[in-house]
């Protein structure tokens, strides 16, 4: 009798043990991209991501007392790799973070059986942002329609819109194809012509072909939906063909430093719109250097630190640790789930203030999500190559949220209609 | 919908012919590349009836090395003979630890175990190089960098001072290759073995020799592709890529003939280029250069399945 209440009395202090345990640390995997044709605009980025996290850890032991546990799963940006990689992630994890538009169209409808938030910022699906909808998605701060309403309202600002050819140079691949149905809406009805020219995989390093169709059209902006190889094979054949480089304009992912250092001098006035901004001077800057670089604990380099996709890392890993700590706050718990980093994505509300206790003034714009906005439109700047780095020149731009929000709405039942039964949030009103 | 196809892009050509020029110029400089991939391709078919799939990464595991040395300080050209002898060493470690086991093994072995040397290479390279894009040495190297304009018919053509460059190497080395293979012992050695194993290495031509050789020969062609192509986008793990479009060369060239890796490069990178502008951009919504190249090599298999220059084997059972 003893001895069973001694086993007994062993496992309850095992079982408290290990639940000890589990509540010190949360777990938030990245499906990540080192390797493969788009590594090189992948590792600055998982780079700024996992220091800003190791930060956390190191500076304030985690998030409310608990450390974050930030796995990488590789996945090459392929979408099968993708896939497996969430599978085999999903069993404890409170995030997936795919990294990739074709992963997140493949993830999305199973993150609402296996409920688990998508958190892709900047990325994946537009119509996202409609929460009713897409309950477990947040693609916050902003849309690829968000970037391509910015971009539009610049040229607009520049030089007018009306009677314009505008080429639309993109990766023929989901995440390419992503802002075409804004473009095309807006095409209509600003009255400007829209000249789609897709880029194949194969074709990134030698876009000699979509370049002569360029200069047959002779288009008067060129925009790019551009990722990996393929942005550094677009910009050098703007310069070998002798493109304005001020009237060709990227998406936030064409806007890597190491893209435009092939070019160097003659990438000068080169732009990409950017919801993100990296200010050296800001103090989280200083603190990931005193517990992350100076330990040795960091992947990167000085250089690779100064960039603009380091600097977006860091503030994608901010906005999940934001998520997270919203959700610790209104859950009065540590140690939360998916469910309950759901409603903390949810209700994200990072504003000057908050971004100055962050010490991540001028990196991102405010922003707010809500259960029928999972993106926020924080708006964004125009970034412009001045020969050695990209600085600013606009001041902060918004997109339009009206005629995003009509257009978020109808995409957003159509994939609901087409992939019926879809589960419709009905406490989002 | 017919005028489309058989009138317009034919006015387009005689109505821009400068645009024409600068077209078929761009095809060739891309013809010139895929040429020299596939001849990486033929030369180890040839002599050991193996279908190198690491023969893009072979590429870009070359363009890295050379550019890595440089970043690590090693001036430009001794950096160039400092990659040949790390290609050298890639083949003797191939041969010995890869080829040599495999002797007699089915190709389709030898041709899997190509699969397992590109993926060897692939992380090695990570881990040795990282995966970011990198910047080709090319001026460090002397090759330069600004174009040349003409303006034929009143118009504009553009030719980039490192394609020609690009051009004219790759020409040299197609000339040297076939001066190796067709005037010294090793070379006919090398066809020797391709002909006939058996026959071969009975009249004492030492089969690890010369696959030593034929993978280093396939490792300089590796680093002048690597260097053409990285001047024009950067080195990075993409260009790997750039390999799948030697497929088809082949298929059209035939896997044995040097000639046909040529001809066939050179017709592929043009024909698609031309189609691409003239048919794909206005009737296809572009991007055909995707598939260009395969349906061309089908049409031509259903013909000649041996490929325009492949040997026409007959099998009597």
């Amino acid at each position: 009798m003893r001895m069973t209440a001694k086993l007994l009395a062993a496992a309850v202090v095992a079982a408290v043990a290990g639940s000890t345990a589990s509540a010190e640390s949360i777990y938030a995997p990245n499906l990540s991209y080192r390797t493969g044709p788009f590594a090189a605009t992948g590792i600055p980025l998982m780079n700024g991501q996992k220091d800003y996290i190791d930060m956390l850890n190191a500076r304030d032991g985690g998030i409310g007392g608990v450390t974050v546990d930030f796995d990488e799963c590789e996945t090459g940006y392929s979408t099968e790799k993708g896939v497996e990689c969430y599978e085999k992630t999903k069993g404890k994890a409170i995030v997936t973070q795919p990294w990739s538009t074709g992963i997140t169209l493949q993830v999305l409808p199973k993150t609402n059986v296996d409920e688990i938030p998508i958190l892709a910022p900047g990325y994946g699906f537009s119509p996202m942002a409609d929460g009713k909808v897409f309950k477990w998605a947040f693609n916050a701060p902003s849309s690829y329609w968000d970037g391509a309403s910015m971009i539009l309202q610049y040229i607009d600002s520049q030089d007018g819109l009306k009677g314009k050819k505008i080429a639309f140079l993109h990766l023929d691949h989901p995440f390419g194809k992503e802002p075409l149905p804004f473009l095309e809406k807006k095409a209509a009805e600003q009255g400007f012509e829209l000249v789609p020219i897709p880029v194949g995989l194969k074709e990134m390093q030698n876009q000699s072909a979509q370049w002569l169709q360029i200069r047959r059209e002779r288009p008067d902006y060129v925009v790019m939906w551009g990722w990996g190889a393929m942005n550094a094979g677009a910009i050098t054949e703007a310069v070998k063909t002798k493109f304005p480089m001020d009237h060709f304009i990227g998406v936030w992912w064409s806007g890597h430093d190491a893209d435009l250092d092939l070019v160097g001098e003659e990438g000068k006035g080169y732009k990409s719109i950017s919801w993100s901004f990296p200010e050296l001077d800001a103090p989280v800057m200083a603190d990931i250097k005193k517990y992350v670089v100076d330990p040795g604990n960091s992947q990167s380099n000085e250089k690779e630190m100064q960039g603009v996709f380091y600097g977006r890392g860091l503030v994608i890993s901010m906005i999940l640790a934001e998520g997270i700590k919203a959700a610790q706050d209104h859950f009065g718990t540590a140690a939360i789930d998916a469910t309950q980093l759901r409603w903390g994505l949810e209700n994200l509300d990072v504003t000057e203030e908050r971004l100055a206790e962050l010490g991540m003034t001028g990196m991102v714009p405010p922003f707010k999500t809500s259960c029928s906005d999972h993106t926020g439109h924080s708006g964004g700047w125009m970034l412009e190559w001045d020969g050695a780095k990209f600085v600013k020149v606009s001041d902060l731009l918004k997109p339009e949220t009206d005629a995003i929000a009509a257009l978020e709405v109808e995409k957003a039942k159509e994939y609901a209609d087409a992939n019926a039964p879809w589960p419709m949030n009905d406490d989002c009103n | 919908m017919l005028s489309e196809i058989f009138v317009e892009p034919f006015a387009d050509m005689v109505a821009a012919p400068d645009f024409l020029m600068q077209v078929l110029w761009e095809g060739l400089v891309s013809g010139i590349l895929y040429a020299l991939i596939a001849l990486g391709f033929v030369l180890i078919y040839r002599s050991s009836r193996i279908f190198n799939f690491a023969q893009g990464i072979m590429v870009v595991f070359a363009a890295l090395t050379l550019v890595g040395l440089h970043e690590a300080g090693v001036p430009a050209w001794v950096s160039v003979v400092l990659t040949l002898g790390v290609m050298f060493v890639l083949a003797v470690v191939v041969e010995r630890v890869v080829l040599r086991p495999l002797v007699g093994q089915p190709d389709i072995i030898l041709f899997m175990a190509t699969i397992g040397i590109t993926l060897f290479l692939i992380g090695f390279g990570e881990i040795i190089f990282g995966g970011e894009n990198k910047v080709m040495i090319t001026q460090e190297l002397g090759i330069p960098t600004d174009s040349v304009v003409f303006e034929p018919f009143g118009g504009l053509l553009i030719l980039e001072q490192k394609d020609i460059t690009a051009a004219g190497i790759a020409a040299l080395l197609v000339i040297g290759l076939l001066l190796f293979l067709n005037k010294t012992r090793m070379g006919r050695a090398i066809r020797a073995l391709g002909d006939d194993h058996q026959a071969a290495m009975s009249v004492g031509i030492s089969l690890q020799t010369i696959w030593v050789l034929v993978w280093f020969i396939a490792g300089i062609i590796a680093l002048v592709t690597g260097i053409a192509w990285g001047a024009r986008a950067g080195v990075s793990f993409a260009l790997e890529v750039i390999a799948y479009k030697a497929l088809p060369v082949l298929m059209l060239g035939g896997l044995e003939s040097i000639s046909g890796a040529i001809v066939g490069g050179l017709m592929i990178g043009m024909l698609e280029k031309l189609f691409e502008i003239y048919w794909g951009q206005p009737l296809l919504g572009g991007n055909t250069e995707t598939w260009f190249a395969f349906m061309l090599a089908l049409v031509v298999l259903l013909f000649r399945p041996q490929g325009l220059f492949g040997e026409r084997i007959i099998e009597r059972v």
